[in-house]
């Protein structure tokens, strides 16, 4: 990156500074209105539009959206644009399909979480979907939120001038403390509300910023001539990819879209939406922000491909331009922005690890229920400890933890958002489908993207079958000991054994490997909830509707 | 000096697509606004 005086690092510190104020500030004013449980883990559902609807976005992107999607475009001109349609094309299916149906399924029911609406939905006398799901949830997402501090830990260090590994310490300490104070304190509605302010950030420094970049080049004619010069495969929707290559790319980042209506910190914010009404406008809302969001990542990107070709890293271009193109202040201001994206996640994804642990297991599976009053406290000391744990992963880099991010979009989304497209659209499945499903997601997820990578780790790739086996006898051994499986819990996990099996032996038979791995374990998914419900009993007591 | 140009399927993902979902989004919600039956 382009060297940074000391005048302008001080000037983007300032800014940083007033803007982790306003985090503060916003959780204070959000504490002073929870006074208890749902209060703490929905906001007593009382969201409006704007911010569940930039909530809901905002907190889905973390820094993908200002480093990740930026990079995309910087090295693969047009073409690395198809990530954008993959994701508002899942925007589409949630706010539209999802976001309408589940406010007043969740508000009838009484579901505070995404574990809520599965269990309820089917039955769950014997906690076994409520303990799957909890488990998947909270690997998922203590695996993203250590590694979204660990991101959030560099871009505080570079951005307040802090160096070296006690920089890097410093920078991880500062963002994560304020996140944990604020979600702590302010629960569902800080979160909600910081995202709000967050979101917009993002969208106004991802629109201003290309727009002031592509003018200072001479307008979009003179981009375009600019990354012609560079590589014309950089003007084409396909890049230099030809055949199955170009296709299963485009597949795969179309895929992306898929795993939207699986993400509990997602969906939530539907759930805690006011009305009927709020959910109109919330569409409108959540979809102007994607486009806008989008879109103006991938010009960030096209736009610093010409104005800085010599950036060793395209994902540093956002702020890169930033520093050399507009006044300190407003640098400070975009900078911000790049950590609201991924502090607005951190937020989010604390808030439903904590909730899965406060809420699923302690008060709804151990059944310590308590009144209002404990259920808040509990909520809060719980983000502090998972925050603290959070601290802990990011600073002492903890390798496993980081490899289960590898798999989180992919085994949430697989794992839950068929689950949740079936709850609402009322089609026949049980709940022992639903075990299948969540299990088949995840096995599949996995099994996938170890043959993606199998180049790299091939001796892994080989094992997927027995550990496959391994795993699945030790789910059943589980179930039995703690006399929780029925008869159906026992076929739908040897169903999401063969499945995550059969489709190891597809990568590994077909060379399907370039296939996004959400792709095959969504509809892999959705395929034994249904087949497993078909060929189980019908499960005794009747699901909540 | 040559001139480059984007190609056909780069505008379509580059504006075409955009624009039309901008375009739906709004369409839709002034049809729900016209349809939807007044709140008492």
């Amino acid at each position: 990156m382009t060297p940074v005086e000391g005048s302008t690092l001080t000037t983007v510190a300032v800014v940083m500074v007033a803007y982790l104020g306003v985090l503060l500030f916003i959780g204070w004013r959000a504490a002073r209105r929870t006074h208890g449980g749902e209060d703490f883990h929905l906001a007593g559902r009382s969201l409006g539009a704007w911010s569940a609807g930039i909530s809901s976005t905002a907190s889905s992107e973390s820094g993908w959206v200002t480093l990740g999607a930026v990079g995309m475009t910087f090295t693969y001109g047009v073409s690395g644009l198809w990530y954008a349609p993959g994701c508002l094309l899942g925007y589409l299916v949630n706010v539209y399909l999802v976001a309408p149906r589940l406010r007043p399924l969740s508000a009838n029911q009484g579901s505070v979480t995404l574990t809520d609406i599965i269990t309820r939905r089917w039955g769950d006398p014997r906690n076994v979907l409520r303990v799957t799901a909890t488990t998947i949830i909270l690997i998922c997402m203590m695996g993203y939120v250590a590694a979204q501090m660990t991101a959030a830990g560099k871009a505080f260090s570079s951005s307040l001038g802090f160096e070296g590994r006690s920089g890097y310490v410093l920078g991880v300490v500062i963002g994560a403390a304020v996140i944990i104070l604020v979600t702590s304190l302010g629960g569902f509605r800080a979160v909600a509300w910081t995202d709000l302010f967050q979101g917009v950030l993002v969208a106004i420094a991802l629109i201003a910023l290309p727009l002031y970049a592509i003018s200072r080049l001479g307008g979009f004619g003179a981009l375009v001539q600019g990354l012609g010069a560079i590589d014309p495969n950089l003007l084409s929707a396909g890049g230099d990819r030809i055949g199955p290559a170009l296709w299963g790319f485009i597949i795969g980042q179309l895929g992306i879209g898929l795993g939207y209506p699986g993400m509990p910190h997602v969906i939530t914010r539907y759930m805690a939406t006011r009305n009927d009404r709020e959910v109109q406008r919330l569409q409108v809302i959540a979809m102007f922000w994607g486009v806008a969001v989008f879109y103006g990542a991938g010009l960030v990107g096209l736009a610093g491909r010409v104005t800085l070709p010599e950036l060793a890293d395209g994902e540093q271009a956002l702020m890169a331009l930033a520093l050399q193109l507009v006044h300190p202040v407003l640098a400070g201001l975009i900078l911000a922005a790049v950590i609201s994206a991924i502090l607005s996640t951190v937020s989010s994804q604390l808030l439903v690890a904590a909730s899965a642990v406060s809420y699923d297991v302690v008060e709804e599976t151990l059944g310590r229920a308590s009144d209002d009053r404990r259920s808040l406290v509990l909520g809060r000391w719980t983000v502090a400890v998972v925050g603290l744990i959070g601290i802990l992963v990011a600073l002492t880099e903890v390798r496993l933890v980081f490899w289960f991010v590898l798999f989180a979009w992919s085994g949430l989304g697989a794992a839950f958002a068929p689950l949740i497209l079936l709850a609402l659209m009322q089609r026949g499945v049980n709940r022992h489908g639903a075990l299948a499903a969540m299990l088949t997601g995840t096995g599949v997820t996995v099994a996938w993207k170890l043959g993606r990578d199998a180049a790299t780790n091939p001796e892994i790739f080989a094992r997927v079958w027995w550990m496959t086996l391994i795993a699945a006898a030790a789910i059943l051994v589980l179930g039995q000991l703690a006399r929780a499986f029925e008869r159906g819990d026992q076929i739908g996990v040897v169903s999401a054994a063969s499945l995550t099996v059969v489709s190891w032996w597809l990568v590994q038979r077909w060379g399907l490997h370039n296939l996004y791995e959400l792709v095959p374990a969504f509809f892999l998914a959705a395929f034994a909830a249904l087949a497993v419900s078909a060929i189980t009993p019908t499960s005794e007591g009747s699901p909540s509707q | 000096m040559e001139e480059y140009s984007l190609t056909l399927g780069a505008h379509l993902l580059l504006w075409f697509f955009p624009l039309a979902l901008v375009v739906l989004v709004i369409v839709e919600n002034l049809l729900d606004k016209h349809t939807r039956e007044p709140e008492r």
